[in-house]
């Protein structure tokens, strides 16, 4: 019993991280419809940004974390306004500012081969390497933070897109891009808002597993097909739903790795496997988008 | 290319060059043929029919793999194996391709995005049959007839593949399907309308690229003489996209020049920047995707319509 | 003209959600003559075409193209059957020359297998340069002839109605179906466009045109039907349409409309 609610807190934990992903590609798909290849690599970035900051310079977490975060919104920002926004003006094709972004993928990944080198370098958890046992339910300190401030995340989003003008000129223009301008909301500074915050949303959970699993160059893509994963299964429509999707991923997954007689290389199928049966049934996700309301 | 003879005197040229090549030359010359053959086939796909995917690789090294396991774990004889391995080409490229075409755009390149990442998970799991992480090594190209074609005369069998490969390609473009694909790429409504089923275009379109792949895997396979999982995985995939971007994507001279480019590109960097050619690659596509989008062969074709118009201007 | 209709439209209907946008609709079109179909915005002109053009399944009813069960077939299938048709907004292939446009509608009747195109076969290389024949014969039909290589981003809005025209002419169709073919041409473009229909017509083509112009398709038609909220209210020849007062009705907001026509 214990073994399984350990398993459980791990499961959440991890499905925290892909609902964090999957948020990330969300608040830039929605607005804008472009698909951003290079998040995973951004949780590489943010995992890096976590080791120099956290590692290397010792900064205490309070203050490295939001600092991380900040340095990932330029980031997003930066790439937005270098490869996307002028495409995006001059009226190019939606496929082109995607194909930036798979090149972005690879300067991001390499600039960081290039500065660190190809050994992972480890990164802090928020609380230290503890373990906290409340009763039955077991698991790292780390997990528990990541729980904790997924949780924070998706109800600040899902506050933001709900209650605020900002949010709401978020989801008109992710509605209908046009009507959204007629209307005066400045395109240009939505989609440079996506960016950032996708941004963020994907450096933050980048320093959260990597306490883990440790920063390394070629941890992006992995990450990448995790997010996209959970995002196809909960629904693209949705911010609820992105959490939802990491979550089912990340259960099925490490229930599977459990309890399932196939060697652990092969669990690395499951997301893809997943993913691959989502696309054909049912690729709209689970989560409905909203309808529009009266 | 045309004429017969245009494709005779270019095997001839191509093929004569194998025999005054020395030994790292000569690999080096073969990896350039296969990586132009790869583009054109990729080229078909993605820029003459719009199917952004990233399986190609993975039936290059299912072509691989196939011949490899069937002459040395089966020994089946070469030719019967060739059949073979094509059959299974076209097969996996049916199974991938009639889900995977009604899917729109971004989640088709999702759907084979996963696809070849499973193929590397399944082959680094395929234990003795694939030779797990280490794939396979230690075979040789099976004999037809008493005769094992070796050297020069197996790098003539991969300009005749590149060729072929070629040949087809150009007939298949020009073609009522060359246009179909593009009409179904530009207007699947209007393609619908004209009599062109956008599905089945897509789906032979993926078949006969993939397939092609497929046959450049077998080819492959004994150039190395060594097959493993990381060569058919995804770095290469997006070179390969990398590769028909740049060079020019919809046109086969497009293919070959960004092929030849980024294949031999970091032969000239590597004194620069090391193992690190793939940054530079990065920074050429984002370059190229927001200041010249037609590709190297845009170029080239803006430069000369330049020239013709102010040598219209000149004459009086 | 032959004597069973080419086209039998009974009973089509259609519904979108809560919204009958088609009802009960039977008509018959024929070969050689130019059938009329106008009514006021929301009639349900556009449903109605893109019904007959396969682009829409009907809720209800048959189609029968040559006396043969049309309705419910995929959209590709509708050109193979020998109907054409063009498009309101024009949809050219830009990544294509006019020439190559045009080709494109005839991609049914190309009688050539994929494996003669690799093989490069003398029978392949006859389909293509009869195709490429074709389509130069139809671009100067409809009066593109010096733009045939052009670049399709190139033509003016005009000359893009007229690729179209060209381009599902390459179908060979028996049924021609034109959607609000005058829509944004100048007056001289109309009458160009006017005379090509005629001679589409004078050819032996049904031709069923929507419009919104009712200058246009008045001189043009030789019957006409008017739908009004998604049902035939009328139809006649265009002198018995316009004293028909169930159309002066429908069309009594727009009584300027009536009298221009």
């Amino acid at each position: 019993m214990r073994d399984l609610l350990e398993l459980t807190v791990s499961a959440l934990a991890s499905g925290c991280i892909y609902g964090l992903l999957a948020l990330a590609y969300l608040l830039m798909t929605r607005p804008t419809g472009i698909i951003n290849f290079a998040v995973g690599e951004w949780g590489m970035v943010g995992a890096f940004g976590g080791f120099v900051l956290l590692s290397a310079l010792e900064v205490p977490y309070a203050l490295g974390l939001p600092l991380v975060v900040l340095v990932m919104a330029a980031v997003g920002w930066g790439t937005e306004r270098l490869t996307v926004r002028p495409l995006v003006e001059r009226g190019a094709p939606v496929l082109a500012p995607i194909l930036a972004l798979l090149g972005m993928l690879v300067v991001f990944r390499e600039i960081v081969s290039v500065g660190f080198g190809p050994d992972p370098r480890p990164v802090p958890g928020a609380l230290g390497f503890g373990r906290l046992e409340l009763g039955l339910i077991a698991g790292s300190y780390q997990s528990f933070f990541i729980i904790g401030s997924t949780a924070l995340v998706f109800v600040g989003i899902w506050w933001f897109f709900e209650r605020t003008l900002t949010g709401r000129s978020f989801e008109a223009v992710a509605i209908d891009r046009r009507a959204a301008a007629l209307m005066g909301i400045n395109l240009a500074r939505v989609t440079a808002m996506a960016f950032a915050a996708g941004a963020m949303v994907a450096g933050f959970a980048g320093v959260l597993v990597a306490a883990n699993v440790s920063a390394h160059f070629m941890m992006g893509l992995p990450l990448a097909i995790q997010g996209f994963t959970a995002l196809v299964i909960g629904g693209v429509g949705r911010v609820e739903g992105a959490l939802l999707g990491g979550l089912i991923l990340a259960f099925t997954e490490q229930f599977i790795v459990r309890y399932a007689p196939i060697p652990a290389g092969l669990a690395m199928g499951v997301p893809l496997v997943l993913l691959i049966l989502f696309l054909l049934i049912r690729p709209t996700g689970l989560l409905k988008a909203r309808e529009a309301r009266a | 290319m045309k004429s017969l003879a245009g494709y005779f005197f270019a095997a001839v040229v191509l093929s004569a060059i194998a025999f005054v090549l020395g030994s790292y030359q000569t690999d080096v010359y073969r990896k350039l043929l296969l990586w132009i053959t790869l583009a054109l086939s990729y080229n078909f796909l993605f820029g003459v029919s719009g199917q952004v995917a990233f399986s190609h690789f993975t039936f290059y090294g299912i072509g691989a793999y196939s011949i490899v396991i069937l002459t040395t774990q089966l020994q089946w004889p070469l030719p019967l194996a060739i059949v073979a391995a094509v059959l299974i080409c076209v097969v996996a490229a049916l199974v991938v391709a009639i889900p995977a075409t009604r899917l729109e755009g971004f989640y088709l390149a999702l759907a084979t995005l996963a696809f070849a990442q499973l193929f590397v998970v399944l082959l680094n799991e395929g234990g003795s049959v694939t030779g797990g992480t280490g794939g396979l090594a230690n075979y040789r190209i099976p004999e037809i007839a008493g005769l094992r074609i070796t050297g020069p005369w197996y790098t003539i069998v991969i300009v005749v593949l590149m060729l072929g490969t070629l040949a087809v390609l150009w007939r298949l473009e020009r073609s009522h399907f060359g246009r179909a694909c593009r009409a179904v790429r530009d207007n699947p409504e209007a393609a619908a309308a004209m009599g062109v089923d956008p599905r089945r275009t897509r789906i032979v379109a993926y078949v006969i690229s993939s397939a092609l792949a497929g046959l450049a895997g077998m080819v492959y396979a004994f150039v190395d003489n060594t097959v493993n999982p990381v060569i058919f995985g995804l770095e290469n995939a997006f070179l390969l996209l990398f590769m028909v971007i740049i060079g020019g994507s919809g046109s086969h001279a497009g293919a070959v020049i960004g092929a030849v480019l980024l294949y031999l590109m970091p032969f000239v960097l590597s004194p620069l920047i090391g193992h690190h050619h793939a940054l530079v690659f990065g920074l050429v596509m984002v370059l190229a995707v927001l200041f010249q989008p037609q590709g190297l062969i845009g170029l080239w074709h803006s430069l000369r319509d330049r020239r013709a118009a102010s040598a219209g201007r000149s004459t009086p | 003209m032959s004597s069973i209709a080419l086209l039998r439209v009974r009973g089509l209907s259609r519904r979108f959600g809560g919204l009958q946008a088609v009802a009960d609709l039977n008509f018959d079109a024929w070969s050689g003559e130019v059938l009329g179909v106008i009514g006021p915005n929301g009639a349900g002109k556009s449903t109605t075409f893109n019904m007959i053009a396969g682009a829409l399944t009907p809720s209800a009813g048959s189609i029968e193209f040559d006396g043969q069960r049309v309705d419910g077939l995929p959209t590709h299938a509708f050109a193979a059957r020998g109907i054409m048709r063009t498009f309101q907004h024009n949809k050219p292939f830009p990544s294509m020359s006019v020439l190559e446009n045009v080709m494109v509608g005839m991609h049914t009747r190309i009688a050539c297998s994929l494996w003669q195109v690799v093989a490069a076969t003398p029978a392949a290389k006859h389909a293509q340069a009869h195709a490429a024949k074709r389509a130069a014969e139809l671009i100067e039909f409809v009066g593109l002839k010096e733009w045939i290589d052009a670049d399709v981003a190139t033509l003016s809005f005009g000359q893009g109605r007229l690729l179209e025209i060209a381009r599902a002419l390459a179908g060979e169709p028996r049924l021609m179906l034109f959607d609000e073919p005058a829509a944004g041409l100048s007056p001289s473009e109309c009458l160009r466009l006017a005379d090509v229909i005629r001679a589409i017509a004078a050819r032996g083509i049904a031709v069923l045109l929507i419009e919104h112009d009712m200058r246009f398709l008045m001189s043009l038609a030789e019957r006409v039907i008017v739908l009004n909220f998604g049902r035939s209210i009328a139809e006649g020849t265009p002198d018995q349409i316009r004293v028909d007062p169930a159309v002066v009705e429908a069309y009594l907001g727009d009584l300027g409309a009536l009298s221009r026509a």
